[in-house]
């Protein structure tokens, strides 16, 4: 199977300031990717460089087996790209700018009027005959979505869908890019995780400028599986009794307390567990709470970030 | 070609929706009402304000004086306006982001320069015509229009300085990223060029003749001949500014 995108050892600064740090991943076909970064980690900026707008320092990106040249790139008319505030010309309505859209990527009249049609309809703005000046952010949002999805493209690059948005506003979009999936190859920038694990398949962590973590979620979080026993004590006393036990205290080097629970970290879950439990038993100490916390992507987050 | 003339009709809606022709076409057609009038009534005002006892004599207007006022006002009002107007034909785009959308579905970076030169050309010449129509109409209506030479080459002339003036528009809307980038620029090249003048040696080579020197060739001053240079060091600056609009804006980071 072709990737889709390709970038190989990608580099960006401006002036001294080095953005993005020998960046390179790819991205397969009919793939969901998830861009993860903190705000200012570089990710508008590399989906720029992929667009052409920018120029990289060093490194090359390929879509759809075509390099990508800086400028007049003849690889955008493989994709979709959906701006962080995508901006119209607000003087124009929805079904005229599609049609704009249309013509410039060359599509029949008649192509152009099912397409915009079909997408206004798929992004609920079929009935918003008035001009786009008066739209609000999540309008402006949708209509994104459908000038991006206009040209059938093969990779849809989205800058932060979600991030201006109200709850139902989110999952809307969400819903339209899992909707296309299948169709086409979707790159997505997010720093709000839950829509991630909604969505994704594959993941990569952008930070200070350097790949922190890429690979499928799944493959990720067995990765990282350094999974948590939690134990909660009715009192502080009954939590002292417990970890004065020898048994626990090699367990207890990575362990966070507070002052009736404690969790403990551990690669080997299952060991962790008979033993704490054999221990519970053994000085019958009954606690009120038990329980195997598995690894979230906010924590995997978190861990590579900080 | 058809990316050309979308890019170009969606121009045309922005100049009409956002009222760029009707200022335009408001402002040239009052010029070229007032040019004629003002020629009538200036000796019939100057007369009013004259305290009693005082005579003066005023030659009778001429044809020649509706076109004077034609040729003051149409490149001081009438180009600093037209400037104005088009000053944000880049930045406006650059600095809401709209044209991300467009160029990321595959527009020709070159499309987006020759489609606004274009409109631009296409509103200057409108709004021009109109303003010189309703003049000639007027002065030919008072006077006859006698006296008269090279009326149509003089306002050719100044219509293709017009043209380089829209030209330097859009070099300087490429170069800088706001309105006020773009009009300093602009206005530094007229400066330029009226300081280059002041050298006699190279006064006929100088395009700001296409502006500034059209009553002499209507009073048979000037010859057609004269104007030819500079017509021709006009037309290559114009040829010259739309290509380095294009080379530049393709190698621009958006």
């Amino acid at each position: 199977m072709m990737d889709t995108l390709c970038i190989e050892n990608l580099s960006k600064s401006f002036g001294t300031h080095k953005v993005i740090d020998n960046l390179s991943f790819t991205v397969p076909e009919h793939a969901i990717f998830g861009f993860l970064g903190q705000n200012g980690a570089g990710k508008t900026t590399t989906m720029k460089m992929i667009l052409g707008l920018l120029k990289p320092t060093s490194g090359s990106i390929t879509v759809c087996g075509e390099p990508v040249r800086y400028g007049q790139t003849k690889t955008n008319r493989y994709i979709g790209y959906l701006p962080d505030v995508p901006e119209f010309y607000g003087y124009m309505k929805p079904y005229e700018y599609l049609k704009l859209c249309g013509e410039i990527t060359d599509l029949s009249i008649k192509e152009i009027k099912n397409k915009s049609e079909e997408l206004l309809t798929l992004v609920g703005l079929d009935k918003a005959n008035k001009r786009i000046g008066g739209f609000s952010r999540g309008m402006k949002q949708r209509l994104g979505i459908a000038q991006a999805l206009l040209n059938e493209p093969k990779l849809l690059i989205c800058d932060e869908p979600t991030s201006a948005l109200d709850p139902l506003g989110r999952k809307e979009v969400l819903d339209i890019l899992l909707q296309v999936k299948g169709k086409t190859t979707v790159v997505f920038s997010t720093h709000i995780l839950s829509d991630v694990e909604r969505i994704c398949d594959r993941i990569a962590i952008l930070h200070n400028g350097e790949l922190a973590l890429s690979g499928t979620l799944s493959d990720i979080k067995e990765q990282h599986k350094q999974n948590g026993l939690l134990i909660e004590f009715t009192s502080q006393a009954d939590k002292e009794q417990f970890i004065s036990s020898p048994q626990v205290a090699s367990l207890l080097t990575t362990a966070e307390q507070t002052d009736t629970s404690l969790v403990i970290h551990s690669h080997n879950i299952d060991k962790t567990e008979s033993a704490v439990l054999a221990t519970l038993v053994e000085k019958q100490l009954l606690p009120i709470k038990i329980e195997v916390q598995e690894p979230t992507l906010e924590s995997l987050f978190m861990e590579v970030v900080s | 070609m058809k990316s050309y003339l979308a890019f170009t009709k969606k121009e045309f809606c922005e100049t009409v929706r956002t009222y760029k022709l009707l200022i335009m076409g408001a402002v040239f057609l009052l010029l070229g009402m007032m040019n004629p009038i003002t020629a009538k009534i200036t000796p019939q005002l100057l007369k009013s304000f004259m305290p009693a006892g005082i005579e003066i004599t005023i030659a009778e207007p001429t044809a020649m004086d509706s076109w004077a006022q034609f040729f003051k006002n149409v490149p001081q009002m009438g180009l600093i306006i037209l400037v104005i107007i088009f000053s944000g034909i880049m930045a406006n785009e650059f600095s809401r982001g709209t044209l991300i959308n467009m160029l990321t579905k595959g527009l020709s970076r070159s499309v987006v320069i020759l489609s606004k030169f274009t409109m631009a050309v296409l509103l200057w010449t409108a709004s021009y015509a109109l303003c010189f129509g309703v003049t000639y109409v007027y002065t030919a209506y008072f006077w006859k229009g006698d006296g008269v030479s090279n009326i149509l080459f003089s306002v050719f002339c100044l219509w293709l300085f017009g043209i380089l003036l829209l030209a330097t528009i859009m070099l300087g809307g490429v170069i800088f990223n706001s309105s006020y980038g773009c009009l300093l620029f602009t206005g530094g090249f007229v400066v330029a060029l009226l300081l280059i003048n002041i050298v006699p040696r190279l006064q006929k080579y100088n395009p700001i003749t296409l502006a500034s020197s059209n009553m002499a060739l209507l009073a048979n001053e000037m010859s057609v001949a004269d104007f030819t240079l500079p017509i021709v060091i006009c037309c290559l600056a114009v040829i010259g500014f739309v290509i380095s609009a294009i080379a530049l804006f393709n190698k621009k980071q958006l």
